[in-house]
């Protein structure tokens, strides 16, 4: 009695403590996959919110090879068409058609302007920029503590709240080294993209840095797609357009 | 009753706010289909004031045979239209260039095509194209030493979409696993002639260059060459590498070899010296915590003038000044400004400078506003010129620009000699 009484204290304790069972690795491995193919195209809309209600939208298309390949597009608006992005691993390119040769842009750096900065709009795969520092269970969520695996990457913490049953991220509270939170990502809308690819449609941002600035992210047409690795160079850049079908 | 009219306020009071909050995010992705044909640009209408330098070597010599107002006011009209059409492997890309310019002085109109060209995409890794193309070499922001087939830059307005040359060019990509990452290479043939890139370089030659690049450890990394024909033979290397997330350094190096380098003295006569010249440029971009971009490049033009030869240059102006009031000749002046065209009125054509451009993104919580502050400045006569812009992008497809320009330096210094003392310009760009 004794004995089944200890055991039942140790299992209602076990939420409460790391979970030291699970390998925070392969969640965050799991969460990658469930948010993208490793190869795919997509179009997305960026939408900055001001405090007034006034909004600025862009339309990007994007494709993406391995776990830190992807070139951006910009389709929309007017201004912005031509426009092109490239990030290879740490390193990132913008290509402005009028300029017409890329230049090197840091991923702190924002080519929309708004709470997004570059390493949200060319994001690569949580597991290549991060390793698990920590993993804990809560009710119905994991929560991930994940620290940069270099200087490059642009927030040096993230803490990353799972849902358990569909293994896709809820919120991202993204950390400076100092410890100071720059923003915070929500994603909501599960929703049925077809070929197996079955996740978040919407991703919101707000930060203490941009105060009642809030900046959306709709995701469509998500397809898995093969592309040769050539496309993922410098000098590809102006010739991305002729991947769309 | 009163319950029944209280209930529909209050669901019409709702209603438009479901309604928005239904809406207020939404992405339909059908507007957005490749189309065959595309068209676009962007109009701009751009009216300056230069207040002139009166006391300017470049003053005088524009202006020693008329009666000028202190101030030129301007207007400049452009419409960049772009289309490109795409069927299977071959696209056509256009991109023409209108300009209409209007002073209390003179009128101007432009009308070319920046670029016409044809491009076949045989594969991802290999393309032909053929026609005018604007290539852009170098990774320099304000100066470009080894960009050897393209138009030099501006450096008051780096952006600013240039005019190419006619070529037929090829790119071959090819990526790999492990430190080296990409490797491109691309050759190119170009035509000098009476009908084609006539201001290139001398007539009926095939000029042959080639730029090979390489990603190599997280480093941008460009060979460049231009062989003997039109011009005399040049090479060069840059690079490019971020060595944080928010700093970003680069280079260029070029070697121009057998360069003839005209100087005119004080009374006309014209030297040509003949040798070497080796140009380099070292700059960085980086981003404080801030959010403000600091940009700054030193650039050694060994093509450039020396000191001495600027001060024969401004005496030559002087001197033809005098002799034009005094004997109505301006003999000495045509041949300054011969000089002048082919050198010494180009921007930075001195030999050593600094270019400093600090941008703030966005302060006090104004979102698409972005003032910033260029210097550029001679470092051998402490002559500058500086430049505080404020732009506003907060309207879509709609640019808007101001910015004011000081030029200062005593007598005898680049920047003290120009035409203009100071100009202030405004720009409204709609892109369509």
């Amino acid at each position: 009695m004794k004995k089944l009484t200890t055991l039942l204290l140790c299992l209602l304790a076990l939420p409460a403590l790391p979970v030291a069972a699970l390998d925070g690795t392969q969640i965050l491995q799991k969460v990658d996959r469930n948010l993208e193919p490793e190869s795919y195209e997509m179009l997305r809309k960026l939408i900055n919110v001001e405090p007034d209600g006034k909004k600025k939208e862009f339309v990007l298309y994007s494709v993406k090879k391995g776990r830190d390949k992807i070139v951006a597009l910009f389709l929309a608006p007017s201004s912005d068409k031509g426009r092109a992005t490239l990030r290879l691993g740490d390193n990132m390119w913008l290509y402005i058609p009028e300029v017409g040769k890329p230049m090197r842009i840091t991923s702190l750096q924002s080519v929309t302007g708004g709470v997004f900065n570059n390493a949200d709009i060319l994001r690569v795969d949580y597991a290549a920029e991060y390793n698990v520092e920590a993993t804990a269970e809560e009710k119905d969520q994991y929560l991930l503590i994940l620290k940069a695996k270099t200087a490059e990457v642009a927030y040096d913490k993230l803490k990353m709240w799972v849902d358990k049953k569909v293994l896709l991220p809820v919120t991202i509270e993204c950390y400076a080294a100092s410890g100071m939170l720059i923003k915070t990502l929500r994603f909501k809308d599960i929703k049925d993209f077809g070929g197996g690819i079955k996740r978040p449609a919407t991703l919101e941002t707000d930060s203490p840095l941009y105060k009642d600035y809030k900046s959306v992210m709709l995701y469509s047409q998500i397809k898995k797609r093969e592309f040769p690795d050539e496309v993922f160079s410098l000098n590809y850049l102006p010739r991305v357009e002729g991947l769309r079908k | 009753m009163k319950l029944a009219w209280r209930a529909t306020l209050l669901t019409l009071a709702w209603l438009p706010a479901a309604s928005v909050a239904a809406e207020e995010f939404s992405f339909d992705a059908t507007e957005f289909e490749k189309q065959p044909f595309e068209l676009g640009g962007y109009l701009e209408f751009k009216p300056d004031r230069a207040w002139l330098n009166r006391d300017g070597a470049f003053y005088k010599l524009n202006f020693y045979n008329r009666a000028t107002p202190d101030t030129l006011d301007r207007n400049t009209g452009t419409l960049k239209l772009n289309g490109k059409y795409t069927q299977g492997i071959a696209s056509i890309n256009l991109r023409a260039d209108v300009e209409v310019r209007h002073d209390n002085l003179s009128s101007d109109r432009i009308k070319r095509f920046d670029e016409a060209y044809v491009s076949l995409k045989f594969d991802p890794g290999f393309t032909l194209d053929a026609g005018k193309l604007a290539l852009k070499w170098g990774k320099g922001y304000a100066w470009s030493p080894v960009g050897f087939v393209e138009r030099p830059k501006d450096p008051n307005d780096v952006e600013l979409a240039r005019e190419g040359y006619t070529m037929l060019a090829a790119d071959f990509i090819r990526n790999f696993d492990g430190d080296l990452k990409t490797m491109a290479f691309t050759p190119l043939l170009l035509p000098v002639g009476s009908q084609v890139n006539q201001d290139f370089g001398k007539s009926d030659h095939v000029n042959v260059a080639a730029k090979l690049y390489f990603l190599y450890q997280d480093t941008d990394i460009d060979f460049t060459w231009l062989g003997n024909g039109s011009r005399t033979p040049r090479f060069g290397v840059d690079f490019s590498r971020n060595f944080s997330s928010a700093l970003e350094v680069h280079g260029e190096w070029a070697r121009i070899r057998e360069v003839e380098l005209r100087s005119v003295g004080p009374t006309g006569v014209t030297t040509t010296q003949r040798g070497d010249a080796t140009s380099y440029l070292l700059g960085l971009r980086y981003l404080t915590e801030q959010d403000t971009t600091l940009i700054a490049e030193y650039y050694r033009n060994g093509t450039g003038y020396q000191d001495a030869q600027a001060q024969d240059f401004y005496r030559l102006v002087d001197n033809g000044v005098t002799q034009f009031l005094t004997t109505g000749s301006d003999s000495m002046l045509k041949k300054a400004l011969s000089a002048s065209q082919s050198g010494y009125a180009k921007p930075n054509a001195m030999e050593r400078y600094l270019y400093l451009r600090g941008s703030q993104k966005e302060p006090f919580d104004i979102v698409y506003f972005t003032p910033s502050l260029t210097l550029i400045t001679n470092l051998d006569d402490h002559s500058y010129s500086l430049t505080p812009e404020l732009l506003y992008t907060g309207i879509t497809n709609l640019d808007l620009r101001l910015r004011a320009t000081w030029l200062k330096g005593g007598a005898g210094s680049e920047f003290g000699e120009r035409q203009n003392a100071r100009k202030l310009e405004l720009m409204m760009r709609y892109y369509f």
